[in-house]
């Protein structure tokens, strides 16, 4: 079946079998290869995209659902000369390691961006707990999303990028 | 050799590989797919021990189109095979490749032979029987499903005292019992050190099977090379030159017709520094099929057949006088190290590495162990993070918390008792420690967890209570040549290559056999060179893990690329700065003791306007060699080897855990951790405190969650992230870390290796925390909230008995001797 959806900014149509996993078509025919898989059974959160504004696992979600969805991955955030902000702060903070869940987390922060603030910390780790880093122990993850969300501006939006939460359409967040 | 830091040596500079791993653009294995690909998919065996009596493709429902399937009759003899030879029982502390080569196979050691694919008899649930190869990657798994395996079953050996049980069934046929390998070493006089210490303390502990659980699962891709007889071969790798000399030794083709290729690597943790069957088996399917084969394995089958850690018991007896002072331990250590040895460390690996390292910061010279290595019908045992430090470390440290309870003292004033202060300090097993701080460190971490006033907190009747405690160890880190040559495994060299070179434009690379996972490595090279050639750690450019372009290295592990490694590059840069000095002096006409470096601009000192810039004298040196001083060769590169320290050189921490118990349920949180650690000169803070932050998240979910478990007929029970549990953001705290610095005087700027001591001190200083919380000592890890509830009510597990491990005749023998 053919899948028409928005891919980091560009409009892209693909033809899978209805079984497929987006995160596969992400990485395979939408050559967006910054989506990392860790366990494909929606536990560690690697597979990590920005579907319509909101934070996704792309291995628990089938291609065909993202029909007509704006899909941001790590790629379409920011680039090595113009990183986003929640990418800078990584850097800055010493928030990665060997990198493979990056992408997924950066993902998860930028999505979460406008909320960090009004979160403790306590708060802001359960948030972060769905997502599983194997090198850093975290500290700098937590680190990472407070400087985002005080140097982030209306550019680093991208839930306004985005185009905007679904609420009651898609059922998945509180509007 | 050691000297002052200098120039952007301990400076906190930012990771180089971050902007494109941020940004997505990092490839690791499994985003390589060249045009043709097939994909491979294992047919994995679901019983743990049986004979096979068929493989049928297609049986049930039919196979897809274009389906290939290979069985083990198709690659018989493929595998990895490790033994051990024959290791000396001292070893003396200069101990080299002449004075006694190993060379004969230890007769106390039995081999087995890892196959490529099964044959006739199966050993572990996840063994592989069939590969079955696609070009489409969703339909190779429907193809996998059609195929049909017969069992015969066997009786599995799983549980630990089984397998040394005078009828225990035996995992290989021919083996005389379920012992991969069993030694004993005595050193120094056990039974003067009984007399001096009249108190016996006995303790028996077990720290359960885990798993290192990278985050980017394991995979390779093997592709035809343009003669049609060779292969490159990308693996997601921590030793590219090893998987290169062992596999086109398995596949007998000459090793420049191999070209290994580790990619970005998305986590080691020691779990890729192996050398697997499957290397071998996609290499060689690539060869037969002359198409590239690729196999990227799932999480399910990372935690059933990759490899897994620790898994030990041990029994220790300590002779202890009225102050607290031990004079003398014995120990029995118990490994299960699954179905096959591994390549290259051996089934031997973990229980051996537990005699080298367990008296470790203490002064004791008295000591006695027996390690037994056993087979049974799991998945095989192999490094980690730490390979056997962490358990003896719990072992040791739980010890001295029972000394102290024992005979009412405290339990840091024991441990200062204990250590060793002065350095070097020849252990009692040849080692030779370079310096450290361990006294210094205990000291830092008792005092900022107020030790005394929280030592003395009444804990009685509430429901939350808190416990602190501490753990002090030392790791051999950087160990050279000579400390590999006593091992009898198969690695026989403990040293670091680098080559460095500038290209005409005045950037440079530095080419390394060393595979960058994490650690930071390029940075820290990047800096190392910078530093000492005088450039902008920007310009230089590391790559990583191909032995197509870098000089042989047995790869990154055992926290030696930054001690190893760095010094490599530092000797191979100031070659290079040399030179470019000498060109400098040439041209500008002056001495070379005129000249100084600094970002990339070579000037006069006391004129400076007087200058040449690096990318001219690399012109001058590459593309204009006329201009070059009469008699210099051209040319800007340099390469240099620098092996470890005989022994190693020796960095140490103290850790100190404060948890909250919740009495009521068992579960404990973590509310402060302290580390004070010495790791020598630091070559970036920044980078050091990551790795330790990450070790000892690693070593949390050791102590508190971890724990890969099988049924009684050997079924793993843990093969998914929501049965084997990974510490998230939520249990584990930030650290509280401070840093002593006793430069090694036989490295190198005095860098010490640090890489794996953040995941060695936890399971003891959470264990001494909770024990002390909870009011009675805990002997298990991972300290989940059933064990932990259960220990509190008073209901200690059979298997932390003594007897119940002394019931087992096996085991006897070594406690009856004395
Ligand atoms: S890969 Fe999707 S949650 Fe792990
Ligand atoms: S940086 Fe390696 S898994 Fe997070």
């Amino acid at each position: 079946m053919k899948v028409r959806l928005t891919v980091n900014g560009e409009d892209r149509e693909v033809e899978v079998e209805p079984r497929r996993l987006l995160s596969d078509v992400l990485r395979h025919e939408l050559d967006c290869q910054g989506v990392h898989l860790g366990c494909e059974h929606g536990v560690c959160g690697a597979c990590t995209v920005i579907m319509d504004g909101v934070a996704v696992r792309s291995c628990l979600t089938l291609a065909p659902q993202a029909e007509g969805t704006t899909v941001l991955t790590t790629e379409g955030l920011g680039t090595p000369e113009h990183p986003s902000v929640v990418q800078r702060a990584f850097k800055t903070e010493h928030g990665l390691q060997c990198g493979f869940c990056t992408p997924g987390f950066v993902c998860a922060i930028t999505a979460m961006l406008d909320d960090v603030d009004e979160m403790d910390d306590g708060e802001l780790r359960e948030a972060l707990a769905g997502n599983i880093c194997r090198c850093t122990g975290y500290a700098n993850i937590v680190k990472a999303a407070r400087r985002a969300a005080a140097e982030r501006d209306e550019s680093d939006s991208v839930i306004r990028q985005g185009g905007g939460c679904c609420g009651e359409q898609r059922g998945c967040c509180n509007g | 050799m050691a000297e002052a830091p200098k120039g952007l040596i301990g400076e906190r500079i930012p990771r180089l590989e971050d902007d494109r791993l941020t940004t997505g653009r990092g490839r690791y294995l499994d985003d390589l797919t060249p045009v043709g690909t097939l994909h491979l998919r294992f047919v994995r065996s679901q019983r743990a021990h049986a004979r096979l009596t068929a493989v049928v493709p297609g049986e049930y429902e039919p196979l897809p189109p274009e389906a290939i399937v290979i069985t083990g009759k198709d690659v018989l003899g493929l595998g990895i095979q490790a033994d051990a030879r024959v290791v000396p029982k001292v070893i003396e502390p200069h101990q080299r490749y002449d004075d006694n080569r190993p060379t004969e196979l230890d007769p106390a050691w039995q081999s087995s032979l890892q196959p490529a694919l099964a044959h006739e008899v199966v050993r572990y649930v996840g063994e592989p029987i069939a590969a079955v190869l696609h070009p489409d990657p969703y339909v190779v798994e429907d193809a996998a499903e059609a195929v049909s395996v017969h069992y015969e079953d066997l009786e599995p050996v799983i549980d630990m005292r089984g397998a040394l049980a005078a009828d225990a069934p035996i995992v290989h046929e021919g083996w005389r019992d379920n012992v991969f390998i069993r030694r004993h070493r005595t050193y120094g006089d056990l039974k003067a050190a009984r007399e001096r210490g009249k108190h016996t303390v006995r303790i028996t502990t077990r720290t359960n099977r885990q798993a290192g659980v990278p985050l980017e699962n394991r995979g390779c891709l093997a592709m035809p090379d343009a003669t049609g007889r060779g292969v490159v071969l990308w693996t997601s790798s921590q030793m590219p030159h090893l998987v290169r000399t062992y596999v086109s030794r398995a596949l007998g083709i000459p090793e420049n017709l191999l070209r290994v290729i580790a990619p970005e690597v998305g986590g080691g943790f020691g779990v890729k520094g192996h050398v697997f069957p499957d290397e071998v088996l996609v290499s060689e399917l690539a060869r037969r099929l002359q198409r590239p084969v690729k196999w990227t394995e799932d999480r399910v089958e990372h935690l059933l057949s990759s490899i897994h850690a620790r898994d030990h018991a041990h029994r220790l007896e300590a002779f202890v006088d009225d102050d607290g002072r031990v004079h003398g331990i014995r120990a029995q250590i118990v490994v299960d190290a699954g179905a096959y040895s591994v390549f290259p460390w051996t089934a031997g690996s973990d229980s051996g590495m537990v005699p080298k390292v367990m008296i470790g910061p203490y002064d004791i010279q008295d000591v006695e162990f027996e390690d037994i290595a056993i087979a049974t019908n799991k998945s095989p045992l192999g490094t980690y993070r730490g390979v056997g430090r962490p358990s003896a470390t719990f072992s040791i440290e739980r010890l001295m918390d029972t000394v102290a309870e024992q005979l009412g003292l405290d339990a840091v004033e024991v441990r200062r008792r204990n250590l060793i202060t002065e350095f070097p300090y020849r252990a009692a097993n040849g080692l030779l420690y370079d310096s450290g701080s361990y006294l210094d460190t205990l000291n830092k971490v008792s005092e900022e967890l107020d030790w005394e006033v929280a030592r003395a907190t009444d804990q009685g009747g509430q429901r939350y209570r808190r416990g602190v405690g501490v753990s002090v160890f030392n790791e051999q880190t950087a160990h050279g040549t000579p400390d590999f040559e006593v091992r009898g495994t198969p690695i026989e060299t403990g040293y670091q290559g680098m080559r460095v070179e500038i290209n005409p434009d005045g950037t440079s690379v530095i080419f390394m056999g060393l595979q960058s996972h994490g650690q930071g490595l390029e940075t820290t090279l990047a800096q190392v060179m910078a530093s000492e050639l005088g450039v902008l750690p920007s310009t230089v450019k590391v790559v990583h893990g191909d032995t197509g372009n870098s000089p042989y290295s047995v790869g990154t592990w055992g926290s030696r690329g930054a001690v190893l490694g760095g010094g490599a590059v530092a000797r191979a840069a100031r070659e290079l700065r040399a030179k470019v000095l000498k060109i400098a002096a040439f041209r500008l006409d002056v001495a070379e003791d005129d000249l100084e470096i600094e970002r990339g601009v070579v000037r006069v000192k006391k004129n400076p306007s007087q200058l040449r810039t690096i990318a001219q004298i690399a012109e001058i040196a590459i593309r204009r060699a006329a201009k070059m001083p009469p008699g210099l060769a051209p040319g800007l590169d340099a390469l240099a080897y620098v092996d470890g320290p005989d022994r190693g050189t020796f960095s140490n921490a103290c850790h100190g855990a404060q948890v909250v118990l919740d009495t009521w349920t068992g579960r404990v949180r973590i509310e402060r951790y302290v580390v004070a650690e010495d790791c020598g000169t630091m070559l970036n803070p920044t980078i050091v405190e990551g790795q330790v932050q990450g070790g000892v998240a690693q070593g949390i979910g050791n102590a508190l969650l971890e724990e890969f478990n099988y049924s009684d007929d050997g079924q793993p029970m843990s093969a998914t992230f929501m049965d084997y549990l990974m510490p998230t953001a939520t249990d584990v705290p930030a650290l509280e870390i401070h840093h002593f610095d006793s430069p090694s005087p036989w490295t190198e700027n005095g860098v010490k290796g640090m890489g794996e001591a953040g995941a060695i001190g936890p399971l003891a200083a959470v264990a001494a925390a909770v024990s002390h919380a909870v009011g009675a000592q805990l002997y298990e890890t991972p300290m989940q909230m059933e064990r932990v509830f259960a220990i509190q009510e008073g209901d200690v597990p059979e298997h932390l008995t003594w007897e119940y491990w002394h019931e087992c005749p096996r085991l006897r023998g070594f406690w009856d001797d004395f």
